[in-house]
């Protein structure tokens, strides 16, 4: 038996435990650069406005019942309240996986078994008391089916519930394209073999499920039938590829102010590998153009990705080691004359810092972490983040720097943003 | 601590340290302080509303959203969508027709400040518990 817990609009309920004014009004998170809407509250779903409206569509147009709220993404607030939710679950499940920000699978310990339902209720109260934040709980046999009972239990009064083993009726109901893990081209594919619900999905036979989607898709039914296949992991805690990635503020059009960004994210990955105690074998480096350059070669268009990919001489956690690697391969992503409105760093090749690699019969390496860098992340963390950066990143105020001019206080990561009280 | 084992030390050559048999982690004022890390949230005091209970502008208090707050108790609450650290003031109180209503209410620790009466139409929403009150000299 697998639960999953997830916080309802949940951007907007972070914001409503440190702002209490934001209760029972349209409030709605914008992402970067406070471009769309991508978290919203009931009431300003009730408004009809909805997901990804970009903000400046919305911001001077007046609504029946009062005025809207809008807020920055605060991910420093947002990534906190996720961490007190897991160790809230850890203290009630017998085993917790984080799935993303706001969802981790948690299995039930055995004696909870038999009161799945009040379990749930219990899960979720104490997550609405202790961190202020509402939770929807759905259980089942298998992960696939313990998101679509989540999604259920969310819609309830008592935001939980239990998929009964005659679930024929629920997953009739429910579009195939809706189930996790069926990608957004599939549905036009299984319309075409009259797989139009979720039970389709689940009674389809072996092959045709094969040929349509390949394994994947065939695991995804085995799910609904009962059946589990996807792996216990902790998705947060060891993962495949780290990244960081933001739209810039302003356009950029220049390769050395990119570089400084690119620096920044690549420091920023880093810092994310190293708490992970990993070193990484090499990078995707990419930037989505805005303006397409002077001389269009092929893939040259607004909104295209120009990318390189670049191997460390060995797997490192080093920042330094990374940016040297990148700076030199920069060349071949820059386009003269091209603006760029994004760009991000993924950091692959994963690995446990400290293995032991057998590199020839008769040698042997251990990979280690950097010291130096250890040290500095210390630093940085006792004050502040970008307290000791490389040059590489820039010295200048960065004109690329996402804009958050909504940003309610960072409240439980800075002692200068604390909630202040009358 | 009690109940928990602990590593001492890395195997080194040379004499072994006398103490080591006695070392124990360094105080830390987060396990004084912070019973539920989960739970716990820390707020600035602004204003002098508190000052007869010891909390003056400036100060940091400890608030455990775990615990449920009883009468007496230093609570912080939102009213009107403002939060305010109080003295949570709550039981049962016989009306004029003789039926006894439940009542809560917040009361400040500085008579220069009303205590707010928590009546239909305005809305209070508990917070959580103040625990600690961090005040630097």
């Amino acid at each position: 038996m697998i639960g999953l817990v997830d916080g309802n609009n949940f951007f907007v309920s972070c914001e409503r435990v440190v702002d209490p004014k934001l209760n029972g009004k349209p409030v709605a998170v914008l992402s970067n650069n406070d471009g769309c809407c991508v978290s919203r509250s009931n009431e300003f779903k009730a408004l009809g406005i909805g997901m990804g409206v970009p903000y400046y569509q919305l911001k001077d147009r007046e609504y029946p019942k009062g005025d809207l709220f809008f807020r920055s993404s605060n991910y420093e607030l947002y990534g906190d309240m996720s961490r007190r939710i897991i160790e809230v679950l850890r203290g009630m499940a017998a085993d917790v996986m984080q799935y993303s920000i706001d969802e981790a699978f948690i299995r039930p310990p055995t004696p909870e078994l038999g009161r799945l339902a009040d379990y749930g209720g219990r899960i979720r109260s104490r997550i609405l008391k202790w961190i202020g934040i509402p939770c929807g709980v759905g259980f089942a046999s298998t992960k696939t089916l313990a998101k679509i009972a989540n999604h259920i239990g969310k819609k309830l009064p008592e935001g939980v519930f239990v998929m009964p083993d005659e679930a024929d009726g629920i997953l009739a109901g429910l579009p195939a394209g809706e189930v996790w893990g069926v990608g957004r081209r599939l549905p036009a594919k299984l319309r075409a073999e009259r797989i139009m619900t979720a039970k389709d999905l689940r009674d389809a036979p072996d092959d045709v499920l094969r040929s349509v989607g390949g394994v994947t898709l065939l695991r995804t039914a085995l799910e609904l039938r009962g059946v589990e296949c996807h792996e216990d992991r902790d998705y947060a805690a060891d993962p495949d590829s780290v990244s960081c990635s933001r739209s810039f503020g302003e356009k950029v059009g220049d390769a050395a102010t990119l570089m400084e960004a690119i620096a920044s994210f690549t420091a920023q990955a880093a810092v994310k590998l190293r708490r992970h105690g990993m070193l990484a074998a090499g990078c995707n480096v990419y930037a989505q153009v805005a303006t397409p350059g002077l001389f269009e070669r092929g893939g040259d268009w607004e909104g295209s990705f120009h990318g390189c990919t670049v191997a460390f001489p060995a797997p490192t956690d080093a920042t330094n080691v990374m940016t040297e690697a990148i700076r030199r391969s920069i060349g071949a992503l820059f386009v003269s004359g091209a603006k760029y409105r994004k760009a991000g760093v993924v950091l692959f090749g994963l690995e446990k810092a400290g293995a032991v690699h057998q590199t020839d019969l008769f040698r042997s390496e251990q990979r280690v972490a950097s010291p130096l860098y250890r040290t500095i992340d210390a630093i940085n963390a006792r004050l502040g983040r970008g307290k000791v950066f490389s040059a590489a990143e820039g010295m200048r105020a960065p004109s690329w720097q996402m804009k958050r001019s909504k940003m309610s206080r960072r409240a439980t990561t800075n002692w200068n943003e604390l909630i202040t009280v009358r | 601590m009690a109940g928990k084992s602990q590593i001492a030390g890395s195997v080194v050559a040379g004499f072994p340290s006398p103490a080591e048999q006695y070392l124990e982690p360094p105080l830390d004022l987060n396990e004084l302080l912070v019973r539920r890390p989960a739970a716990t949230y820390f707020v600035k005091v602004e204003g002098d509303s508190m000052t007869g209970a010891g909390i003056n502008q400036g100060d940091l208090l400890v608030v455990d959203r775990s615990l449920t707050p009883a009468d007496g108790d230093i609570v912080i609450a939102a009213v009107d969508g403002e939060f305010t650290v109080k003295r949570y003031r709550t039981g049962f109180k016989t009306g004029a027709d003789g039926r006894k209503r439940r009542f809560a209410a917040l009361e400040p620790a500085n008579p220069a400040y009303p205590t707010i009466t928590v009546q239909r139409g305005r809305e209070l929403l508990m917070f959580g518990k103040v625990t600690a009150v961090i005040h630097r000299l």
